[in-house]
């Protein structure tokens, strides 16, 4: 089995949301359905010295988030239904459509909020990593629309042996909570979890 | 989302949890009598077959909760997540519970159902019971919801269905004309009351430095210690008016214990809606 996962690397990612809308087109979602999200965190202060000079230690930067196929999903493991399974082949986190009584129970675990129960079919929908694309050689559409290049997908090990262990940062839950699939490259004066000197700045942009 | 948008959509669930636990222990407290021998003839016969009333009420909320499902008709894949997913172990505990009690019920009209029997289907039903009460209290043990994974919430619950269910039996023993134990049933509702409220004091002290990066705990539940002097003042007054109907006579009682088990009702239903106007989860979800 190769399990896929993300690389994000927040020192290339400009918070232009290409990755949310490109994913919005190809899925067809709603208004108020993103599978993918940008969150901004940013926080910091100005302070006066003796001598009476000002600084500051402002800082921002963006934190592209999708459903992160865990390794140890919150989702699978509350689902009343057994709807949610994980690939055998990908390590994608699925739901079953034929299953899923659209309860919600995922889209309360989740604390990426990655899965949404569609209002219209009243089934969880998230992303399934562009299975379809995976299948026929291509990488996810996400990972393809991004101008800059901050987004990467592939077998989790190769991601880990090129970009490194780090797959948590603020405002992320630690990866303890569910083992993402997700490599960081972290941005500048990115902040550990828990960090409790900046905010979430878009919690509007959030679906 | 803001804490009252959330409560509303799961507004089924939260009448589910403010009934089913209290019909529970009331259909628990109902059967007692019957148990232990301490009814005979009419009276036996009539309490078997008014043992509906907590039952219903127990359904309604059953009910209820189905109604906040998309898909109503692939529900029976619950029973594959027995023992892994506490939502379907609670739903299986329901079924186990309802269909027991309900077969029970029906087996009370038999010309003459056979004594031992019934006894110990009373007892399959009453651990059925406890079992479908905890198994509610604990269903939405979630590590990544830091409210509801708090060990006082699955207390909440329990101390809910012991304000609730002695009151609500009481009102079922008074439509049979039966009054027994109305003292140390109020007493109990009482002192559950109290550890109720003692409880929500201490859950309103967590939920005061629970946040994540997108909401903080006391900006879903504004005004948590409203919540709980209004529970306490609802259940307080039924509690109240179910102590002062023990010298009444005819349809009164009846009347008065109605009003006090819907007083505590309410009250519960208060608490449950804040708990859900607490959900969110660690890192990004609300």
């Amino acid at each position: 089995m190769t399990q896929y996962g993300f690389h994000f690397d927040g020192t290339r990612c400009t918070g232009c949301k290409t990755c949310v809308l490109a994913c919005k087109d190809k899925n067809d979602l709603a208004n108020d359905i993103n599978f993918r999200n940008i969150h901004e965190y940013g926080g910091g202060d100005w302070t006066q010295d003796a001598a009476g000079c000002w600084t500051n230690d402002a800082f921002v930067y963006h934190v592209s988030v999708a459903c992160n196929h865990c390794d140890k999903p919150i989702c699978m493991a509350n689902c009343p239904q057994g709807a949610i399974s994980k690939d055998e082949e990908t390590g994608e986190v699925k739901s079953d459509p034929e299953t899923c009584i659209g309860c919600g129970t995922c889209m309360n675990s989740c604390p990426y909020g990655a899965p949404k129960v569609d209002a219209e079919q009243m089934k969880s929908v998230k992303c399934n990593m562009c299975a379809d694309r995976v299948a026929a050689g291509a990488q996810p559409i996400c990972v393809e629309a991004c101008p800059l290049r901050a987004l990467d997908f592939g077998d989790i090990a190769d991601l880990r042996a090129k970009y490194g262990d780090l797959s948590e940062i603020a405002p992320l839950p630690a990866a303890s909570e569910t083992e993402p699939n997700l490599v960081i490259t972290a941005p500048v004066n990115g902040k550990p979890v828990d960090d409790k000197s900046g905010a979430l700045l878009n919690p509007r942009e959030i679906l | 989302m803001d804490g009252f948008s959330t409560a509303f959509s799961e507004i089924t669930l939260v009448l589910f949890t403010t009934l089913a636990p209290s019909g529970a222990v009331a259909y628990l407290l109902m059967n007692l009598p019957v148990l232990f021998g301490r009814v005979d003839g009419t009276l036996r016969q009539r309490l078997d077959r008014l043992s509906c009333l907590p039952l219903a009420i127990t359904m309604v909320g059953l009910i209820a909760s189905a109604t906040h499902l998309g898909n109503p008709s692939n529900a029976l894949y619950v029973f594959t997540g027995v023992g892994r997913s506490p939502l379907s172990t609670e739903v299986f505990c329901a079924v186990i519970f309802l269909a027991l009690a309900g077969m029970y019920w029906l087996y009370s009209f038999a010309l003459a159902p056979r004594r031992g029997l019934q006894r110990v289907l009373l007892v399959a039903i009453d651990g059925a019971a406890v079992v479908f009460v905890i198994a509610t209290a604990f269903a939405y043990s979630v590590d990544t919801i830091p409210v509801w994974n708090l060990s006082l919430a699955p207390v909440s619950l329990l101390l809910n269905a012991l304000v609730g269910g002695p009151l609500l039996a009481l009102s079922g023993f008074a439509g049979v004309g039966y009054r027994p134990w109305t003292r140390p049933l109020v007493a109990l509702s009482g002192a559950a009351l109290v550890a109720n409220v003692a409880v929500y004091g201490c859950l309103g002290t967590q939920l005061a430095v629970m946040a994540n990066e997108m909401v903080h705990a006391t900006d879903l539940v504004a005004g948590f210690p409203a919540y709980v002097g209004v529970f306490a003042l609802l259940a307080g007054v039924g509690i109240v008016i179910a102590w002062r109907s023990r010298g009444c006579e005819g349809r009164s009682p009846v009347v008065r214990l109605a009003v006090a088990t819907a007083c505590a009702l309410a009250g519960i239903f208060l608490m449950r809606f804040t708990f859900y106007m607490a959900h969110f989860t660690v890192g990004l979800g609300v």
